[in-house]
């Protein structure tokens, strides 16, 4: 394969294209679907392709085929070159690339238990093993969505200035969707995930299968005790879960400096970052985000982008303070700076474009029991079902699924439903203390059009926000 | 050529013991121009062929993608399959796919040689960015696409059935400071249609009336949905309509058959036949041919969409909406009303318009709890006129609530299809009375 991504680069070379890039990917793997108890069916994934970035003139070209020979491959890269050149003409200026030193690497994520050695009956247990783990508990869950996939992701990457990467990553996940049927009410645990970047072993040591059944039993002691929760001015202590899905949200996405620049406009939005924001205060002192790709074993898992350039931990904000912008190679040279390495793909027939991989809000220096020792009254928020953002990144609202009441600096009773819908700064700038042990939780961040859903973790620790206002 | 690599599938599938097979042949050839800053940002073309195989052994049910179609490749995938599937615990639901062989008719307007044959769509691009910037905008932002589809399909059951379409479609985001925004869309299947101008002007107008808004307030109002914004609610609730969600509990209308779930003036279809619309195909995944199907009709909910396998299930017939796993709409259609434009305004003396939706998120999909936020222009109405523009706010609600709360219906239909509705929706604007609307607090 190495031959027909060199083929390509060579081939927009001879055409005149100043930058040229060729990705193939291939992704082989299993999906197992379950419902209700009854195995829905098997699907193999079975996809590969080469995707042709160019550019020409100053305008970019992109053209992927799925059909793997030299005609078809030099039929694409013509293609991507016809279509920089028409493009070029409707530029106020060419676009430009920053400068980056390459290498040619191979790396693998090794497994210790290798799904492709694995039956798929063997796969399907543990969705079996989640619905008796749930069936077990005692509690009613008449819907049951139950989801198995693993696949390994081979990507070789090569441009004109002299990347060569390789890579093999194995990726495995399990997702339930349960809902709980008790004293006539409804209540749901929606496509809860657990996902990693690497061999079963991950998944058997996670064990989904306790996660569910610690989701209904949570359900159902919400149905048979939750109460409202209080309102107005109060303390909310946020799980790294929630944590987790407040620094993707406010946080990750509205620093991606393509964003920022408008490229994403019509689709994803804006940002209400502007590139004049570094260095501004955005947070109190103990807020600091990371962005880290090189987490081992985790779902956004990789170490060289797919443009080639080595990846490094980013810190988003760094006590409070805006000090990074996400970057590929385009936007990163507008602002004079480098890549850090944030271009993703989700498959060969998508172009890169700047991502998220791993989300987190960095630790600090309490333990959880001191996050909830003087707080007089206020929710512990665990996890959240319902949340949305607006499209500049600035107000955005969370709704708990499992949450507790805290009252004199105890846990209580669970409550129902409670409600933040608070601004971002308003949000950081709450933050008082941030506990001590960071948990990742797995998601699939939509950005990019046609759609790139590619896989992120979100988390990090604990935080106890300060006087912020609860709605039921 | 195909059609034969289709019955070598099939004839090795049938050898190897597979009792119904289906093999669903794609190419696909697509080109995309995405613009931003008033200027081109890439553009795209991809050339897909691919086999999409259906195969069932004894109730066990396996689908797989083969994306090189050699002999060699056929066998081994197929024996692969085979080995995974036999020792599976069967899908005990599992009721078998439609009977052909079927007659098909051509549909008017669904394919356009002028669109294969289209060299270079840059200058619709140029027509959409300057109608926006004529109306005062001062950023564009879209995405183009030219489409051009070919399927064919083969099953154990007689059936074989080839289709071709095209289609081109825009989409543009008009800015003007970092507050004002505005949205058009057009999506046609046939180039004399296709109108990039009236999707920029609307985009470019929406910006002009919103600019300078001010924080709007929590509580209810009437509001009046945009097309744009009311087609992203239906895209989501399409979702919702298919037996699978309904079972799989991401639906609010489990249980609900027979039952009142709308307001009276509400009749929702799915048309999988519609001329010049984006989701049309002349037949489901497993042959049916696509048609019109009532799924609320004044107000009651009449069927969940379905495939053969559901539809025996639930001794009725298939809604051709396969999706052999998950059935699934093609084009969902709300019935007209008698408004015009200015009356849905005029039956507001307070309230809310709001032109655009994203971000629909649910807290409970079996309840229908949800809230979405409006994007681009959003304005305060008194006494049937816009009055001023507002921001940051959210539309927190339920579905059914929503229906039920439908007050008028328009009596123009706008087709809409974009990144956030990825079915294609037919609305016209409606006017909803008692919405939530809810703001960040600090």
């Amino acid at each position: 394969m190495h031959e027909l991504v060199e083929f390509a680069i060579e081939k927009a070379q001879e055409m005149e294209a100043s930058y040229a890039e060729a990705r193939f990917e291939e992704k082989n793997g299993t999906e197992i679907i379950m419902k209700n108890g009854n195995p829905e069916g098997l699907g193999i994934l079975a996809d590969r392709g080469i995707g042709i970035r160019v550019l020409v003139d100053g305008g970019m070209g992109f053209a992927s085929t799925n059909v793997l020979t030299k005609e078809s491959v030099s039929e694409a890269v013509k293609k991507a070159v016809k279509l920089a050149k028409a493009a070029a003409k409707i530029r106020n200026k060419p676009i430009q690339f920053s400068e980056e030193s390459f290498h040619q690497v191979s790396y693998e994520v090794k497994m210790k238990k290798d799904f492709r050695d694995i039956s798929a009956e063997e796969k399907m247990d543990y969705l079996k093993l989640i619905e008796e783990k749930v069936k077990e508990t005692g509690v009613t869950t008449p819907m049951r969505f139950l989801r198995y996939g693993d696949f390994m992701w081979h990507k070789i990457f090569m441009n004109n200035e002299g990347a060569l990467v390789e890579s093999l990553i194995p990726r495995v996940s399990v997702t339930y969707n349960l809902v709980v049927f008790e004293e006539g009410q409804m209540e749901q645990a929606p496509f809860v995930q657990r996902a990693f970047s690497g061999g079963l072993e991950l998944i058997e040591k996670d064990q989904p299968w306790e996660w569910a059944a610690k989701d209904v039993k949570a359900l159902q002691k919400l149905i048979k005790e939750g109460q409202k929760p209080p309102e107005g001015k109060v303390d909310v202590v946020i799980s790294p879960e929630v944590a987790g899905i407040a620094v993707h949200e406010s946080v990750g996405h509205p620093y991606e400096l393509d964003r920022i620049m408008g490229r994403e406009a019509a689709q994803a939005g804006e940002s209400f970052v502007k590139p004049e924001m570094l260095g501004e205060r955005i947070g109190s002192e103990v807020v600091t985000v990371v962005e880290d790709p090189t987490v081992p074993n985790s779902w956004g898992f990789y170490l060289y982008d797919d443009e080639g350039v080595k990846a490094r931990p980013r810190y988003l904000i760094r006590n409070g303070i805006i000090n990074e912008f996400l970057m590929n190679r385009e936007y990163a040279s507008y602002l004079d700076l480098k890549s850090n390495a944030a271009a993703r793909a989700l498959n060969y027939n998508r172009e890169p474009i700047v991502r998220m991989a791993n989300t987190y809000l960095a630790p600090g220096d309490h333990s959880f029991e001191e996050l909830i020792e003087d707080v007089k009254l206020g929710v512990y928020m665990v996890s959240f079902n319902e949340w949305n953002i607006d499209d500049r990144r600035f107000q955005q609202r969370y709704i708990g699924r499992e949450a507790y009441l805290i009252e004199n600096g105890e846990i209580k009773h669970p409550v129902r439903k409670p409600i933040l819908e608070i601004t971002t700064k308003g949000l950081w700038s709450s933050v008082d203390a941030v506990g001590k042990e960071i948990e990742f939780y797995p998601g699939t961040c939509g950005k990019g059009e046609p759609g790139q859903g590619v896989p992120v973790w979100m988390g990090g620790a604990p935080a106890r926000l300060r006087e912020v206002v609860l709605r039921r | 050529m195909m059609f034969e690599v289709n019955e070598l599938i099939l004839k090795k599938a049938k050898e190897l013991g597979f009792g119904d097979v289906v093999v669903l042949a794609h190419e696909q050839n697509r080109r995309q121009v995405r613009f931003a800053n008033n200027e081109i940002i890439v553009a795209k073309n991809w050339h897909t062929q691919k086999v999409e195989l259906f195969a069932e052994y004894e109730k066990r049910v396996a689908s797989t993608t083969l994306a090189a179609l050699d002999e060699n490749t056929i066998e081994k995938t197929l024996q692969m399959l085979m080995k995974s599937v036999k020792n599976l615990a069967p899908k005990e639901d599992y009721y078998g796919i439609a009977e052909g062989p079927f007659k098909y008719k051509d549909i008017p307007e669904t394919f356009d040689k002028a669109i294969v044959e289209l060299d270079e769509p840059n200058e619709y691009v140029e027509v959409a960015i300057n109608a926006a910037l004529e109306e005062g905008a001062e950023r564009v932002a879209g995405v183009l696409y030219t489409d051009h589809n070919k399927l064919y399909l083969t099953t154990s059951n007689g059936v074989e059935a080839f289709d071709a379409g095209t289609g081109i479609e825009i989409s543009v985001r008009a800015f003007i400071g970092d507050e004002e925004s505005g949205h058009g869309t057009n999506s046609v299947r046939i180039l004399k249609e296709f109108d990039p101008e009236s999707a920029g002007r609307k985009a470019g107008e929406i910006a002009k009336l919103a600019t300078n808004p001010i924080q709007g307030e929590a509580g209810t109002f009437d509001v009046v949905f945009d097309p744009l914004a009311f087609a992203n609610l239906l895209s989501y609730m399409s979702f919702m309509t298919s037996a699978f969600t309904v079972e799989a509990g991401f639906s609010f209308l489990v249980g609900k058959l027979g039952q009142k779930v709308a307001n009276e003036k509400v009749s929702l279809k799915d048309v999988g036949n519609m001329p010049n619309a984006y989701g049309t195909r002349k037949f489901d995944d497993e042959g049916v041919p696509t048609r019109e199907t009532k799924i609320i009709e004044n107000g009651i909910l009449k069927t969940y969409l379905l495939n053969t396998s559901f539809a025996r299930k639930y001794k009725t017939e298939t809604t051709a909406n396969a999706g052999l796993l998950m059935p699934e709409a093609w084009n969902i259609y709300l019935e007209a009303g008698d408004y015009s434009k200015d009356e849905i305004f005029g039956e507001v003396k307070h309230g809310i318009y709001i032109t655009n939706v994203w971000y629909t998120r649910f807290q409970n999909y079996v309840t229908g709890d949800f809230s979405t936020i409006p994007r681009d222009g959003a304005f305060l109405i008194e006494n049937g006129e816009i009055v001023k523009p507002i921001r940051n706010i959210r539309v927190s609600d339920n579905f059914q609530h929503i229906l039920e709360n439908i007050a008028a219906l328009g009596k123009d239909l706008y087709h809409v299809h974009w990144w956030e509705v990825t079915t294609p929706v037919f609305t016209p604007y409606v006017l909803v009375k008692n919405v939530g609307i809810t703001k960040a607090t600090k």
